[in-house]
């Protein structure tokens, strides 16, 4: 059921030493990479049809693209602000295997001719920077980062820069203000960061597995690599599951995959006695999905076809023992924390949910609070400056649809019990 | 440097074809259509649109989400819908969005009836909240500084306040503090917001949040009135609405005048008003028994008058302050043609050559303020714009900001010496269009404007520096290059009227000839003291604030001190003999000219204060008085 | 070049009384001299500053150094680090109210970050924090906060202790967590993440409890 590519050798004892990693044939892609023209290594990223692993699932190679050509600053930027709920594969990455992100940060900035490289790490992720700076040091040391790599006459630097804890600088602009030192607000697009990104210069953004699959692209080719997977999700991906199943982990699939195979199949499904309830495919900001819907492929298109996404390919699963109104309020409050304030819909739209959530929670509100939940959760969607009030809104939304009858009946329940109950009984 | 030239475009808004500025926003654009669209955040002034209140959601055809048309650049034949079912949605669902925590204080709010938030939930709103829980909390109100009071409450969250604090400003003192519901506005550890153009903030403000202290209170907006007119505190002349409740001042607010102040107003022209009635003489006033009393208009006129007679040629003039042009010209008239003095300065600085005066007002040579937004580079010279003319100095920080102008500051010793002024030079040189590959028509258009300060020509090496500027002016072709020239700062808020209406010792109106060339304002100091001249007449003047060794002792020597001042002074209130009530600016009707030659107009807002009168008719009665005498 | 220039501009509008006494009042200066940095600190902040093409980059590293130092991101911390970086201290106080981990006010000297977020509460996370949160008591040396997630649901309920991930954690294993920190002996050293394989499927079994989301109260 598991495809290794980026997971082949990841238990390897000292695969974070580039000695280990080199043996395993480490940083052979960057040497055929240097040997083609960046023209080439940008075909082959563009043949793999590998799509963005961090949320939006963007064609990397067309992103790629996009950068304007010339003598001009450019900038590598790699989003590794791993924090959307239920997401730790990067962390494994980084943690286990951190050259594959410095091959894939060295060829990715070879293809769009930049320069100057970051790698923006969550500051929770304290250890695995800390793992990161090591490699860093062992390849700089080995000429693998600085000036002219390998005397291919491209030249990079690399800085491992450690966020502070704010999820909305995973968000590609939010990310870019916090690395200029500032509040990691989200800006206005366009201009989008491939015109004007990090200190006004064009500037391309990855994930974390996004740059780490670059090795092996380029390793196996991108045609070849494009063989696995389905039409439009190409390749592998790294499947983070967790909530109530029995065997929560990273596990490297090949995307299109029946879902079903992952959540029993891999993890090995909930325990004895309990059934999936809802799920979410790709973290918490992703709209929850049913039972019925376990049969389906995991792959960009069928999660979106079934109104959700797959995001970072974060499977949370919920199962039959817990209330919708916990899960609703949980994934309502930490938006609400996470909110940078920026635009009203969603500074205010989240606080509002919360509220009201509590209060169909704690038994004072009424049928019609459910309604003004749907109805202002519509209000946000679409109308905020990023899509951090929509990550809350659509899965808020979406278990308001889905379990309409079971928010009714908890309302009831608690109303039963206070004194509002009583009195409109 | 280029300035923006935009194409006309045409566009479809709700239905009408609208041309407007291609580029241009689309709620500036709409505006054209007679169609508005809601802002908050959205103000040019403070520089790109942030798209953060979401108020200004529409529908353009061909784009799935709603657009934010404060950030959208109009396109040929965009497409744009304000009224459809969701555009009406999106409004609706905003307003309700910021006024679920925004208290429901509007009858005791300041803000209330000139309010954006109120006016803009009476027409993009649903009318209703559906919101029920507790509104957010904060220690309100509280003090931002003691000017300005801050409702945390009421904030809406716009970040205009603190857009122009980093953008405009540019002193980083206000800021958000937190994230998400729970952020406010917030100085550093609870100080005060202390800058020198903080008050802007208050007008900036959308909603109650940031009032101003002093009006706390004071009015309604139904009970006032708004008169526009010219603050002639200093030589920026900014442009001003005072709002008058009962023939009372009761705030000042900017009048944006693009090309004089960019809407903006230094904290001294927005909060001095109280002061421009406090302590203010309002009664003509006599030394008596060596103290200054009361007197009717009359007796003090006559005294004034019969003073003056007296000492006749032997009177020196000296006009300052908020000296309109007209009474310019009427102190120059009482002077040369009444008392056939030829005493009189409005120049600090001292006497110039009357070519190098006219060398200097050549038209061609004129900058004007929008020019230092736009040059290549700026010289300041010999001047300090945030202490001289406080305004300029936010115009040059836009400048440098948005369009990259250079700025060089130099001093008098830079011009003076050789070596220096070559390498001066060659840093403005270095700011223009194509460096290292400039050819002649290149460097010809090397945009540089110098400004400048009267006090550059005081002295005894003051002709030389001036001559020096006009060389380096020559040398860089100024006069040839749209967009570059000289613009003068002058001591005084009227200074370039007050020249040009002849308050000068050797020009008469329009720079002139006159037959008997006077003494300068040092001159007049040093012929006082020697005895020379017997009397002084200082129309809104205090000389010993720009030169106190030099005049403390003049006025004490002086036998007849006349002066015309709103307020008294330590050297007034020892030294004068007959104190008219002058008027403060709320009560003057005139014209001055700012020192890029704009003319301007200030009119009367308030009622005289007291006894006051009109001083241009004060001026011209004493001239009546003496030449009667003389003929009698 | 105009950038210092306006820097100097703005310093003399500070230092020279612009708004003349007659006619308006200002409010007095507070803190007009600079604070005294320690060498190490300016050392480290100075450092980070160089490494990129705008010093401002390296306001989040320089924070954290300074909170290292005092403990959290205290006024007098802040003020050090502007004065280093050239900024104003509200900027910075501004930057660091915005991220959860530099604290904005004074906390104990061990952060115990217990992940309250859904994959974790899913098992159990919110009755461990209180766990952690009773058994740690008001005992200063600790900065015991219910935290978003953390990164690692795979060791649901999980807790970050100085930054050493621990998991999966019941409320027994509290008193052995806090009792490591105390001692300065590695924290549960059979629960590390670090010591966690991936690929091996049954090291991701363990048993979980049966019960919903408890919420704890706030």
């Amino acid at each position: 059921m598991t495809k290794a590519l980026l997971f082949k050798d990841i238990d390897e004892p000292g695969l974070t030493t580039l000695e280990v990693y080199k043996r395993r044939g480490g940083y052979e892609s960057l040497r055929k990479a240097l040997a083609m023209t960046p023209e080439q290594v940008l075909v082959e990223l563009e043949a793999s049809g590998l799509r963005g692993r961090g949320g939006a699932g963007f064609a990397m190679g067309k992103k790629v693209s996009f950068l304007p050509k010339g003598a001009i600053d450019k900038y590598l930027v790699c989003n590794a602000d791993e924090s959307e709920p239920g997401t730790f594969k990067d962390r494994e990455l980084m943690q286990k295997s951190p050259h594959t992100l410095i091959e894939g940060i060295i060829i990715a900035s070879y293809a769009a001719g930049a320069n100057r490289s970051f790698i923006y790490i969550r500051g929770e992720y304290s250890r695995q920077a800390d793992i990161l700076d090591v490699a860093l040091s062992e390849a700089r040391e080995a000429g693998l980062v600085g000036e002219d790599i390998l005397g291919s006459g491209h030249s990079l630097s690399l800085i491992v820069h450690r966020g502070a804890g704010a999820y909305i600088c995973g968000e590609e602009t939010g990310l870019l203000d916090s690395l200029e030192g500032k509040r990691g607000n989200p800006r206005l697009k366009p201009p989008f960061p491939a015109n004007q990104g990090l200190y006004q210069g064009p500037t391309l953004i990855n994930n974390v597995e996004t740059l780490a699959t670059v090795p092996t692209i380029i390793g196996m080719g991108g045609a070849e690599y494009a063989k696995l997977g389905t039409e439009t999700s190409k390749g592998t991906k790294l499947v983070s599951i967790s909530g109530h199943v029995q065997r929560p982990g990273n596990y490297e699939i090949e995307l299109g995959i029946p879902a079903r195979e992952i959540i029993y199949g891999l993890a090995g499904g909930p325990p004895e006695g309990r059934q999936v309830k809802c799920w979410f495919p790709g973290g918490s900001s992703s709209p929850v999905l049913l039972a019925d819907d376990l049969d389906l492929p995991y792959d960009f298109d069928s999660m979106a076809k079934a109104g959700s996404m797959l995001g970072s390919g974060a499977i949370i699963v919920v199962d039959d023992s817990t209330p919708i109104i916990d899960v609703a309020l949980k994934v309502a409050r930490f938006y609400r924390h996470e909110s940078c304030g920026k635009c009203t819909p969603c500074r205010e739209g989240t606080n509002w949910t919360v509220k009201l959530l509590e209060r169909i929670d704690r038994g004072d509100a009424t049928p019609m609070d459910i309604e003004i939940i749907a109805s202002e959760c519509e209000n946000i969607i679409g109308n905020c400056l990023c899509v951090l009030g929509d990550a809350m809104a659509m899965p808020i939304g979406s278990m308001i649809v889905k379990f309409r009858e079971e928010f009714e009946a908890h309302l009831e329940a608690t109303r039963a019990r206070s004194d509002l109950g009583a009195i409109h009984a | 440097m280029p300035r923006p030239t935009p194409k006309t475009i045409t566009f479809t808004i709700d239905g009408r074809e609208v041309q407007a500025p291609e580029n241009s926003m689309l709620v500036d654009a709409a505006k054209l259509g007679d169609v508005e669209i809601p802002v908050f955040c959205y103000e040019p002034k403070l520089g790109n649109p942030v798209g953060a209140c979401r108020m200004c959601l529409v529908e353009i055809e061909g784009i799935p989400k709603l657009q934010t048309g404060c950030s959208t650049p109009v396109k040929d034949g965009m497409v744009v819908h304000t009224q459809s079912p969701r555009v009406k949605q999106a409004q609706e669902g905003v307003v309700e969005f910021l006024l679920l925590n925004h208290p429901l204080d509007c009858p005791v709010c300041d803000k209330g009836g000139e309010c954006p938030l109120q006016d803009i939930s009476f027409g993009w709103g649903a009318g209703t909240s559906r919101f029920v829980e507790e509104k957010r909390h904060f220690v309100k109100p509280v003090e931002l500084s003691d000017h300005i009071a801050i409702d945390r409450e009421r904030c809406i969250m716009c970040y205009r306040c603190v857009r122009y604090s980093q953008e405009i400003s540019e002193d980083y003192e206000l800021v958000i503090q937190e994230r998400g519901a729970h952020s406010y506005i917030a100085t550093f550890d609870g100080r005060p917001y202390d800058a020198p153009f903080s008050g802007n903030i208050i007008e900036l403000c959308p909603v109650g949040a940031l009032t101003s202290q002093p009006y706390r209170f004071k009015a309604r907006p139904w009970d006032i009135e708004g008169s526009g007119t010219i603050c002639t505190l200093c030589p920026s002349q900014c442009n001003v609405t005072l709002s008058v409740r009962d023939e009372r001042v009761m705030r000042v607010l900017a009048r944006e005048h693009p090309d004089v102040d960019d809407g903006w107003l230094c904290d001294r022209g927005r909060f001095a008003y109280p002061k421009l009635e406090e302590d203010r003489v309002t009664e003509p006033l006599l030394r008596d028994g060596g103290e200054l009393r009361p007197v009717s208009w009359e007796r003090a006129l006559d005294e004034a008058a019969s003073r003056l007679r007296r000492a006749g040629t032997r009177t020196g003039a000296l006009a300052g302050g908020g000296t309109t042009n007209e009474e310019g010209l009427a102190l120059a008239r009482l002077m040369r043609d009444a008392l056939g003095s030829p005493h009189i300065d409005s120049r600090p600085a001292g006497k110039l050559p009357l070519e190098l005066h006219r060398a200097l007002a050549e038209p061609s040579l004129q900058a004007k303020v929008p020019d230092l937004e736009f040059a290549h580079a700026v010289l300041i010279l010999d001047c300090d714009p945030i202490a001289d003319a406080p305004i300029l100095d936010l115009r040059l920080r836009k400048g440098a900001r948005r369009h990259g102008v250079k700025i060089v500051r130099a001093g008098r010793e830079q011009l003076l010496d050789d070596a220096q002024r070559a390498a001066l030079l060659e840093q403005l040189r270095s700011a223009g269009p194509a460096q290292g590959t400039s050819t002649d028509a290149e460097q010809a258009a090397l945009e540089v404007v110098v400004l400048w300060h009267e006090r550059l020509s005081a002295g005894s090496d003051g002709e030389r520096a001036v001559r020096a500027l006009l060389d380096l002016a020559a040398t860089l072709g100024l006069s040839r290059i749209d967009g570059a020239g000289l613009l003068e700062i002058t001591t005084h808020a009227n200074g370039r009227g007050l020249r040009e209406a002849g308050a000068l010792p050797n020009a008469g109106p329009e720079l002139s000839d006159v037959e008997t060339q006077g003494l300068d304002a040092p001159g007049i100091a040093q012929a006082l003291t020697d005895g020379e001249l017997t009397a002084l007449y200082l129309l809104d003047v205090d000389p010993t604030e720009s030169d106190r060794e030099r005049w403390v002792g003049a006025m004490e020597r002086a036998t007849s001190v006349i002066a015309h001042a709103p307020f008294l002074t330590e050297a007034l209130r020892e030294h004068s003999d007959v104190v008219f009530p002058a008027e403060a600016y709320p009560e003057k009707e005139g014209t001055v000219t700012h020192p890029d030659g704009r003319p301007q107009r200030v009119r009367r807002a308030v009622r005289h204060l007291g006894e006051v009168r009109d001083e241009r008719q004060v001026l011209e009665e004493l001239a009546a008085r003496v030449t009667a005498a003389v003929r009698a | 070049m105009s950038d210092r220039v306006h820097q100097q501009i703005h310093a003399r509008a500070r230092e020279e009384s612009l708004l003349n006494a007659r006619v308006c009042v200002r409010t007095p200066k507070t803190n007009a001299i600079p604070p005294e940095v320690p060498p190490e600190l300016r050392e480290e902040i100075e450092r980070h500053m160089a490494l990129y093409p705008d010093t401002r980059s390296a306001a989040l590293p320089a924070l954290a150094a300074a909170q290292r130092l005092h403990g959290w991101c205290s006024p007098e911390a802040i003020e050090q680090v502007a004065t280093v970086m050239g900024l104003t201290p509200a900027y910075l106080a501004a930057v660091a109210s915005f991220y959860d981990m530099l604290e904005t006010e004074s906390i104990g000297r061990h952060d115990v970050y217990v992940c309250t977020n859904i994959s974790c509460s899913l098992r159990g996370a919110d009755r461990l924090y209180e766990a952690v949160r009773d058994a740690a008591g008001d005992d200063p040396d600790f900065n015991v906060r219910p935290f978003e997630c953390l990164g690692a649901c795979d060791i649901a309920p999980m807790a970050s202790v100085d930054g050493v991930y621990v998991g999966p954690l019941t409320p027994d294993d509290v008193p052995r967590l806090l009792d490591d920190i105390r001692t300065g002996r590695p924290v549960l050293a059979d629960k590390q993440l670090a010591t966690r394989l991936v690929a091996d499927p049954n090291a991701n079994s363990q048993a979980f409890p049966a019960h919903p989301i408890e919420e704890s109260a706030p």
